[in-house]
Formats: structure tokens, C-alpha cells, sequence
């Protein structure tokens, strides 16, 4: 109810904004969407806001082997864009399912990760991607790989006073004759504008005997933070999906997750929510 | 004023209650909404836009907990936040501190005890809506913690804690007809239903403006849907002769009940935070604090034994239910009274013993919601219903067919008899007819996670207010045709949404022959129409419908000697239509109704009138249950079509099918409207509308994580409307707000249990409640009960 913003800075620079958000007060705002919310409900404070709005962060482009992402890319441009629905299916996917339409005009990438949300819908796709945040400081650039981004709930590896540039996404194409699927899928008791309550993003390299590859399963909304589900990539790597390694796997992603109560699902119903998921991603991938 | 049509005609206008007017009109037709431009063009002026010079915003220091006796306030570091200038707490209040509507167990603010998580401890007036709340969360009480109870059910046990003086029950009702326990049945159902309540979701939030004249008049202008309940209140508190307070309706953004009763509290702090700064102030709920403090629907727990033959025919019902009515009575025993004899449905059943408790608790207080007790009875009645249907091995369609009231068996559980014809049977079969019951039923269908259902829902519901609340119903209107020609209508009754303003103007302009444009209807005001009630009960058109046609007939009896002077013929030989005043069987001979109120100007004739109306009286035996409970009655049948993932339990409303007994159609868009609104009303409450209560609080006071369907969500919705049976209202027309959303649920219900094969008895059907109700069915349950052995096993450390 009460937000106590004192002041709005709109930086031209990088440099300008780094400079302002070496204060303690000071948070960097894109789209607001997940901030404006907590400023209000006192989840979080800041008495200046740094508009990242006029840095040029926006954007996706090709680099070399890799997909570049800018942070402040808002999730209906990603999921409208050519190239990211081409390779990386899943984000794009995600990126449409954030909120509702006007949430997604204006949500960006850069927020929903600095956000730190278990839930958050891309963080899956960018976990079985491989992707690596930019981050920029004072300082310099660092990049830090997104399996080491999440600390917890509402907490990230970006530090007071830094700010995420981009996404970097490596291109992969996978051997001749692979067969790639690649899903996210997500969880909720309303069919739009709402938080998952268990996400599942997948990606499978099928090779010519049906046997996986690789596989990569990333689950949202099922422990402190966004997770990839090794012990199930374990239990399924080098076999066909049928209905024993589906079962296999269902029993070990419970070891990967560390689900809650809390007031939008029980974690009994997560735990299901997670094997269903699973078993349906990987028939999908069996019936290629 | 005497009417001399042919006898036929006669009878007819009669039962129609409408004046003479030919039916060609406005009647039944669908023009523009008088409010719609403004309200979608962003226009339309709500409390919180409203501002005035040196006016403040006001606050509410309010109780974490549930449960708790007060020891001291301290207001220092509330008073010293800059921008504060008044900060009060119960000994400010110059007259009564109390909001009760019946009974006086309510304060404005507390004194000595905290009942449940929200109660008001001190009100704060600032500069700003900032600094208000700043010092409101500054204001420091200390609070004792009393024992609590949250479960209704417990709270009526012996020995549960007591949470007013008087113990728990607040009261008690029972229907009793024929005897259930000497009644024979072949097939008995025994169920406990655990229904939960629902939060308005208006979307304007509570709010109102208070403007002070010194210390001896009050003006309101509230959101709400009882400004008379507002004027009582602030005269309470204020210690002021009710003339003295002038409550003006404000263009209210929803209601749905949730206006009804509350709306006297936030008015009454700020009226006192008003008297005493003397300068007007702002007090506008933020959308937590609202979710938070606000009535609720009320949970029950209903409990049911119905038994009925082989051959489908019940035979007897016993329905035992409790309300949780919170900390507070509120208004929940008389949602407890309509609750009662809502219980059975439209069905004929020979012995009934129904009982109804309204308990006190520490949870949020209940209070009037769109159905008001009968959507939680009906869900209940119709999950029974379709319980003996499978039982006894017929179709829950044809199962109804055999016990639906109809022309021959027409009395209802409290024995009163409806008048012909009843349309529960046409109903039922319309909207069976619009699903496609037979065509889905003979179709074969696939077993796999995604299933298909569909599933009736069939309400009775008492038009109007219940024969203990008829004392209110009653409503003013004052008509006045301008020199121009044309119409001013004020009613008692208020625009919060709905389509009053629409169906008083329809009204109107159907009774003086004129074009519907021409009719401007003003929101009221307490100093230009009498008392009127609440606007709820869906008895807005019907109330306000015939006070306007009382008051066109009293202004009819100076119009038409005028106008038959005009004419050159008798007043009685006058008819109004098309904006003409003509002769009646000469349609050749007429004259603008707008030159008759030109020619009654240049007379100065009285072209005003007042209108009353009150409904009829009725016997009912409130010991019994027994009599007449309301004057007519309306069926409603909706049967939904449901797509349910019976893995991961989520469902999707596809379509409702929504046939309506409304008597007549007055305006068919907001009629549509209502019906469609309340369909996804009612699926979001039987779906994703959860209340989650932790001791009390509201963990989800938030559209975040409160869910109401989006129009992603809204299933399509197919009407068909029924009219004729008779009602007592303006032009033959019945009440259409709550009948449209009271059988939703059930039916929603009744299709997933359809579609999944277990019962499902808790409302409302999350994707965790249906998947726990798969029980071991589920083919993943196992990985539940796996990781809880490991748990036990391991001790492990707790998740997060």
C-alpha cells in the first residue's frame, strides 16, 4: 500500500546506471511487472528506481555459435521471434505463457530471471538450454551459467549494484538422423494468468534406435528454485523411453525435486503434478 | 384508476401488473445500456476518482490475529507520521460503536476484544492514502491471545471456546414435513459435503466519501448496494437523526452481495473521521485489506441421509447443515433462512426434516453473496440427487424427470403450492435439450487421461426476500415528465453492475408508450426516495419495476384527461405507445406524448408521482419451516459439459447449457448478461475459487493467487429463456441475478464425478482436491505414498 519511490532515474548508459545502482536504495525496474507489485505489498523496498528502459538491452541476435537474448526483451517479443521458436522451442513456448498478453508486453527476460521466482516460466527452457546470464558490473562482465543463477526463493547470484545484460543461449545442432523434442509445459488451475504450480521443460535427442542421446529435464515450482532433474537424466540417458524407463525415471525426478505446501498446492499434488509431466513428455518422445 | 378493456384483457393486464400500454414497446427488446458508454470508455466517475478540496484519506489499523482480547493501543508513532490528523480509536466515537445489522454484536472498532484477523483496532486520516496506511501499520496493540475455533462444526460442540458470551449458535432453523424416519426407501445415500465460501471479486473495491456540514448533516457517497443501510449506520455511530445523513449512490463497480451489508462499516469510519476533522473524507479499501475484512459466502458443512425407491421416486431427505458465520451474525441468519428451505431443491419429496445452524467462529465474518445460501444447499441437494440416480441405475436426467415438481405434485418442502404452470420439468428438458444430453450419452467414448462429463444442475429459488426479512421489501420510485417530453425515474433501488438502471428505464418507457432514450434514471439518493431495502435478494427490477409502474399510474390519472382533451375523447379511452397518446381501437387519431407534457407544463399540472410497492404478505411458520417463505419462485437448470485432465486433475469448462424460468424478458441483453456472468461466477466458485484460511487469515488475499475465471476460462454459454409462469412483478417478469448463478457449480460438479467415476465432495474442485479424490486410482498415487515412507524412514530434514 505504501510506496515509498522517492525517485525515478531513466539512464542513457549502462555506465549511468551502474553508477545509480551503487546505491543501497536503488533496484533496476523494465517492466515492473513482478516489482511494482512487491514495492507495493512491501515484499520488497527501494526508494529510487533505475528504468532500464532507454539502455537498448532489447533484442535477440545471432553471435557465433550462440543466441544472445537482451535482458530487457519482453516475453511476446520472445515468444514471437523466428529464430528463438526455431531452436529454442520451449522458451518460446514459456515466454507465451507468462501472465496474460499485457503482462507479456511488458515482462522481460532479464526480470523474470532477476526476479527469483521457483515459478519462473523461462528459467526451465534457459536450464535445459545451457544458457549463461551476462552480467554486468561496475567492474566488468561476468557470465554466470544459469544452473548457478538460482539461490532461492527471490534470491540470485546477481549482486546489489549489478545488472543483467543478456542471455546467451550455445546453438547445438544435434548429428544427422537425431530426432529433437523439445517441450515445456506448465501446470495451473486457471488456463491463462496464472503462476504454475509445477512446470516441466524437456529436451530430447532421439537417436535412430529410439534410444535417448541426451536428455535434459528442467522442473519449476517444486523446490526453492527453478532445478534440473539429473537423477531422472540419469535414470533415462542411453535407454528407449518405454514404460519401464518412464517408471524409473518418475521414481528418481522425486529425488531431484523438494516440493512445499503452500497455499496455491499441497506438495503431494506437485510430486504427482512432476511424474505426470515426466511420463507424458517422455511418451511424447517414444511416439516421436 | 378503473380500467374498462374487455374482460380477457382485463385479466391478463392484471396478472401482468402493467398499465395500459400496447405490447409493442421497448418490453423484451435489447437497446443501448444507458450506463455502457461511459463505463467502457473509462468515463464513469467511481468513488476513488472523486475528490474535494482539504479532503483526506482514511485507513484502518486492523488485527493480525483471529482470536484475542485487547489490552492497549498506543497511537504515538501513528499520530506522529507526517500528514496524520486524526487517529481514533473506539472511545472517539460520538454515538454507538456498532455496525451489527441484527444483531448488536459488532463494533465499529474494538474495544476489548479481537474476534477474527481484520478487526478494526483504530481509523487513521491523512493527507494522502500513503501517509494514512504508514500510520496505520505504525498504530501498536497489544494483544492477548484467547483460545480460537475456525471449524463450525467443532465451535457448536460442548466445551469449544466461546467466541461472543452468548456461546456459538447464533440460531437455529428446521423444516419438518411427513416423517423421515419411519419413511421406507429401497436405496439410501448417506454424504457430508464440505462446501466452501467464495470472495466477491467486485471490481471496484470497497470505498465511499464522506462530507461533513459542521457537526449536524452528513452527506455519503457510497459504493454499495443499500445506501439506506449506509444511512442507518452513519446515523449510529454519529449519534444524528436519520434526515440528518444524505447517502448518494455512487456508480458502483460490483457487488454481488458483498455490497449489501458491509459497505456501512468503511462509511461509518469515515463519517466519524469526517465529524471529527470536519473536513470530508476519502476511505477507499486497498484490494488485500478488502479481501481480508469484507463478507465472504459462507462454507457449511451439510450433511445428508436421502432415500428414495427402486423405481427412482424419493422418498424421504434429511439435510442437516451448519454455517460458518465468522466472528460476526452479520446478515448469516438470514442467509441461514433461505439456506433451510433451499435445501430440497425443485423436487417432490414426502418427508423432509431439514435443520440449518449458524455458527459463530473466528473466521471471516459471512454475509450476503449472489444466491445467498442456496448455491451450497443446491450443490449438495444435486450431488444426492445424482448419488440415487447412479444407485438406483438410471440416467440423473430421467432420475429427476421422476421427482421434479411439475402441474400435478407442486408443493414445495415447506408445503406451499406453486401456481401453474411450473416450469421445472420444461427447464430441465430445455437446457438437457440445448447440451445435447441424449447425443453426448450415446456416444462411445475413450478411457485415457482426458475425460469428458457432462452433469445437471437443477435450483428452485425463492423470488424476492424470505417471509422473515419481508418487512423490507418494499420500494419507492418518483416518476416526473419534463415540459419536453422527457422522463425522470429515481428509484430506491441501485445500479451496482447489474442492469437496474437498463430494466427501470425499460420499464418506464414500456409503461408511458415512449422511446426508451427519452428516460433518464438517476442512482438514489436518501433524501429523494423513501427506504427501499437492500438491492439484492435479484429483486432490483422486480421492487423498483413496481413502484415505477405505481407511480406511472398515479401520474396517469392527471396525464390522461389532458391528453384525452387533446384527443377529444374520455381518459379512459387513452393508450400509450410509440411516443404517441392515441385512442384506443383509432390508431388513426394520437399526439405526441411530448406535446401532452408541453400542453400539462403550460397548466401547470402536477406532472410528478410517487410509487410504492410492497410485496404481499404470506404465512409462514417459523418453527416448522412450514408456510409460504417467499411470493413466487423461479426454476433454473444448467447442466455443463467438462473436458477434465484425470491426471493431473484440471478441468475445463466447456460449455453450460442455462435454462431459465424469468417469467418475462424486460431487457434480453442484460438478461443474457446476468445469465452469462453468473454461470462464471458460479463455475469459479465450484473450481479454482479457493479461500485458503490459516487460523482465520486469508492467505490469499490477492487475484494472484485468489482465483476467478478469465475469459480464457468463461465456458460458452447457451440460453434458453421460458416465460410465462407467473410472478407479481413489473409485466409478469422474475428476478434473474442469483437463479444465474445458483445450479452452476452443481452442475460442473455432477460433470466431473460423470467423467472421473469417484465422488467429489468439497467445494471447490482444485486440481489437488480432484486428484486426491482419485485416491490410489491415480496411476502416479504411488509415487506420493513412496515419498512419504521415505520421509518417515529418513527422518529427512525439512523441505523448505
Amino acid at each position: 500500500m505504501d510506496v515509498a519511490i522517492q525517485e525515478v532515474v531513466r539512464p542513457a548508459t549502462i555506465a549511468e546506471a551502474l553508477a545509480t545502482l551503487a546505491r543501497a536504495d536503488a533496484r533496476p525496474i523494465a517492466g515492473g511487472t513482478d516489482l511494482m507489485v512487491q514495492l507495493r505489498d512491501g515484499r520488497r523496498h527501494a526508494a529510487c528506481l533505475v528504468d532500464l528502459g532507454r539502455l537498448g538491452l532489447g533484442g535477440v541476435r545471432r553471435d557465433g555459435d550462440a543466441v544472445e537474448i537482451g535482458a530487457a526483451t519482453t516475453m511476446d517479443a520472445i515468444a514471437g521471434d523466428a529464430a528463438i521458436r526455431g531452436w529454442f522451442p520451449a522458451l518460446a513456448s514459456a515466454a507465451g505463457q507468462v501472465g496474460g498478453w499485457p503482462i507479456q508486453c511488458r515482462a522481460t527476460l532479464g526480470g523474470n530471471l532477476a526476479n527469483g521466482s521457483p515459478a519462473a516460466d523461462t528459467a526451465g527452457p534457459l536450464l535445459i538450454a545451457g544458457a549463461g546470464v551476462i552480467v554486468v558490473a561496475p567492474g566488468g562482465r561476468r557470465r554466470v551459467p544459469i544452473a548457478e543463477f538460482f539461490l532461492g526463493p527471490g534470491r540470485t547470484a546477481l549482486r546489489q549494484g549489478e545488472l543483467i545484460a543478456a542471455v546467451r543461449l550455445p546453438l547445438a545442432e544435434p548429428p544427422a538422423g537425431r530426432r529433437v523434442v523439445e517441450r515445456f509445459v506448465k501446470v495451473g488451475p486457471r488456463r491463462e494468468q496464472v503462476i504454475s504450480v509445477a512446470s516441466l521443460a524437456g529436451r530430447a535427442v532421439v537417436g535412430r534406435d529410439g534410444a535417448l542421446e541426451q536428455v535434459r529435464i528442467a522442473l519449476g515450482s517444486v523446490a526453492p528454485t527453478p532445478v534440473r532433474a539429473t537423477a531422472a537424466e540419469r535414470a533415462l540417458c542411453g535407454r528407449r523411453p518405454d514404460a519401464a524407463a518412464r517408471r524409473d525415471a518418475v521414481r528418481a525426478v522425486q529425488r531431484d525435486i523438494a516440493p512445499i505446501d503452500d497455499v496455491r498446492a499441497p506438495a503431494r499434488y506437485r510430486r504427482i503434478a512432476v511424474a505426470v509431466l515426466l511420463d507424458r513428455f517422455l511418451r511424447e518422445v517414444e511416439r516421436g | 384508476m378503473p380500467r374498462r378493456d374487455s374482460g380477457a384483457r382485463r385479466k391478463a393486464v392484471r396478472s401482468d401488473h402493467g398499465p395500459r400500454t400496447t405490447d409493442h414497446g421497448p418490453l423484451g427488446g435489447c437497446h443501448e445500456r444507458p450506463d455502457a458508454r461511459a463505463k467502457v470508455a473509462g468515463s464513469t466517475r467511481y468513488v476513488a476518482d472523486l475528490a474535494l478540496p482539504g479532503m483526506l484519506h482514511a485507513a484502518a489499523a486492523v488485527s493480525p490475529t483471529a482470536a484475542a482480547r485487547l489490552v492497549a493501543l498506543d497511537t504515538a508513532a501513528a499520530r506522529a507520521v507526517a500528514g496524520v490528523v486524526a487517529v481514533l480509536t473506539a472511545a472517539d466515537i460520538p454515538g454507538a460503536n456498532l455496525v451489527g445489522v441484527i444483531f448488536p454484536d459488532q463494533p465499529l472498532l474494538v474495544a476489548d476484544r479481537v474476534r477474527m484477523v481484520g478487526d478494526r483496532l483504530a481509523v487513521v486520516a491523512a493527507r494522502s492514502p500513503e501517509a494514512a496506511w504508514r500510520a496505520a501499520a505504525l498504530v501498536e496493540a497489544t494483544l492477548e491471545p484467547l483460545p480460537a475455533v475456525h471449524d463450525p462444526v467443532a465451535a457448536l460442540a460442548a466445551g469449544a471456546a466461546r467466541v461472543h458470551d452468548g456461546g456459538n449458535l447464533v440460531k437455529a432453523f428446521r423444516v419438518a414435513r411427513g416423517d423421515t424416519r419411519r419413511a421406507r426407501a429401497d436405496v439410501v445415500v448417506e454424504a457430508v459435503y464440505h462446501v466452501g465460501g467464495q470472495e466477491h471479486a467486485y471490481l471496484e473495491p470497497q470505498g465511499c466519501l464522506a462530507i461533513p456540514e459542521g457537526r449536524t448533516r452528513i452527506t455519503i457517497v457510497a459504493s454499495c448496494q443499500c445506501p439506506f443501510y449506509v444511512q442507518q449506520a452513519v446515523a449510529r455511530v454519529l449519534g444524528l437523526p436519520l434526515a440528518a445523513v444524505r447517502v448518494e449512490q455512487a456508480p458502483t463497480g460490483g457487488g454481488f452481495g458483498g455490497k449489501e451489508d458491509y459497505p456501512s462499516e468503511p462509511a461509518a469510519c469515515a463519517a466519524v473521521l469526517a465529524f471529527a476533522t470536519g473536513r470530508p473524507v476519502r476511505f477507499v479499501l486497498p484490494r488485500e485489506l478488502d479481501m481480508q475484512g469484507s463478507t465472504k459466502r459462507h462454507a457449511m458443512v451439510i450433511r445428508h441421509r436421502w432415500g428414495a425407491s427402486r423405481d427412482g421416486r424419493l422418498r424421504f431427505a434429511e439435510v442437516d447443515t451448519v454455517l460458518d458465520a465468522g466472528a460476526y451474525a452479520g446478515i448469516s441468519t438470514v442467509v441461514g433462512e433461505r439456506a433451510n428451505v433451499s435445501a430440497i431443491g425443485p423436487y417432490h419429496v414426502p418427508n423432509v426434516l431439514v435443520t440449518t445452524r449458524v455458527a459463530y467462529t473466528d473466521n471471516l465474518f459471512g454475509g450476503a453473496f449472489r444466491g445467498f445460501g442456496a448455491p451450497q444447499v443446491t450443490w449438495a441437494a444435486e450431488a444426492t440427487i445424482d448419488r440415487l440416480a447412479r444407485a438406483v441405475g438410471l440416467d440423473p436426467l430421467e432420475f429427476r424427470r421422476r421427482n421434479v415438481l411439475d402441474d400435478r405434485r407442486r408443493r414445495t418442502c415447506t408445503g406451499q403450492l406453486l401456481p401453474r404452470p411450473v416450469l421445472a420439468r420444461a427447464c430441465l428438458d430445455r437446457a438437457a435439450e440445448l447440451a445435447g444430453w441424449d447425443e453426448f450419452h450415446a456416444r462411445e467414448r475413450a478411457a485415457g487421461p482426458e475425460r469428458e462429463g457432462l452433469g445437471i444442475g437443477l435450483a428452485l429459488y425463492g423470488c424476492n426476500l424470505h417471509h422473515g426479512g419481508q418487512h423490507l421489501d418494499r420500494s419507492s420510485a418518483v416518476v416526473i415528465v419534463q415540459a419536453d417530453g422527457s422522463v425522470v425515474v429515481r428509484v430506491g433501488l441501485t445500479e451496482i453492475g447489474q442492469g437496474n438502471l437498463t430494466a427501470c428505464q425499460t420499464i418506464a418507457a414500456q409503461a408511458l408508450g415512449v422511446d426508451p432514450a427519452v428516460v433518464q434514471v438517476w442512482q438514489p439518493d436518501t433524501t429523494t426516495v423513501a427506504d427501499s431495502g437492500p438491492t439484492v435478494a435479484s429483486r432490483g427490477a422486480h421492487a423498483s419495476g413496481m413502484a415505477i409502474l405505481d407511480a406511472v399510474r398515479r401520474l396517469r390519472a392527471r396525464l390522461d384527461p389532458v391528453a384525452a382533451e387533446l384527443l377529444g375523447c374520455r381518459p379512459d379511452q387513452v393508450v400509450l405507445a410509440n411516443g404517441r397518446a392515441a385512442i384506443a381501437g383509432e390508431p388513426g387519431r394520437s399526439v405526441e406524448v411530448a406535446a401532452v407534457a408541453a400542453e400539462m407544463a403550460a397548466r401547470r399540472i402536477e406532472a410528478a408521482a410517487t410509487g410504492w410497492y410492497r410485496s404481499r404478505p404470506r404465512r409462514f411458520d417459523a418453527e416448522s419451516g412450514l408456510g409460504a417463505p417467499y411470493e413466487s419462485y423461479a426454476v433454473a437448470c444448467h447442466v455443463a459439459k467438462v473436458h477434465v485432465d484425470a491426471e493431473l486433475g484440471l478441468i475445463r469448462v466447456a460449455e453450460v447449457a442455462a435454462a431459465h424460468d424469468v417469467g418475462r424478458v424486460i431487457h434480453r441483453g442484460a438478461l443474457e448478461g446476468q445469465i452469462e456472468g453468473g454461470v462464471v461466477q458460479g463455475v469459479g466458485w465450484g473450481t479454482t475459487e479457493r479461500l485458503a484460511l490459516e487460523r482465520g487469515r486469508l492467505a490469499n488475499p490477492s487475484f494472484t493467487d485468489y482465483l476467478i475465471p478469465t475469459a480464457a476460462d468463461a465456458p460458452k454459454v447457451t440460453i434458453a429463456v421460458l416465460e410465462g409462469a407467473p410472478s407479481g412483478g413489473p409485466f409478469g417478469a422474475k428476478g434473474i441475478g442469483e437463479p444465474s448463478l445458483i445450479p452452476a457449480a452443481a452442475a460442473v460438479r455432477n460433470a466431473v464425478v460423470a467423467a472421473l467415476g469417484v465422488e467429489i465432495d468439497t467445494l471447490p474442485l482444485t486440481p489437488p482436491t480432484v486428484v486426491a479424490a482419485l485416491g490410489d486410482a491415480h496411476p502416479f498415487a504411488w509415487v506420493a505414498e513412496e515419498e512419504n515412507e521415505d520421509a518417515r524412514s529418513a527422518a529427512a530434514p525439512a523441505s523448505r
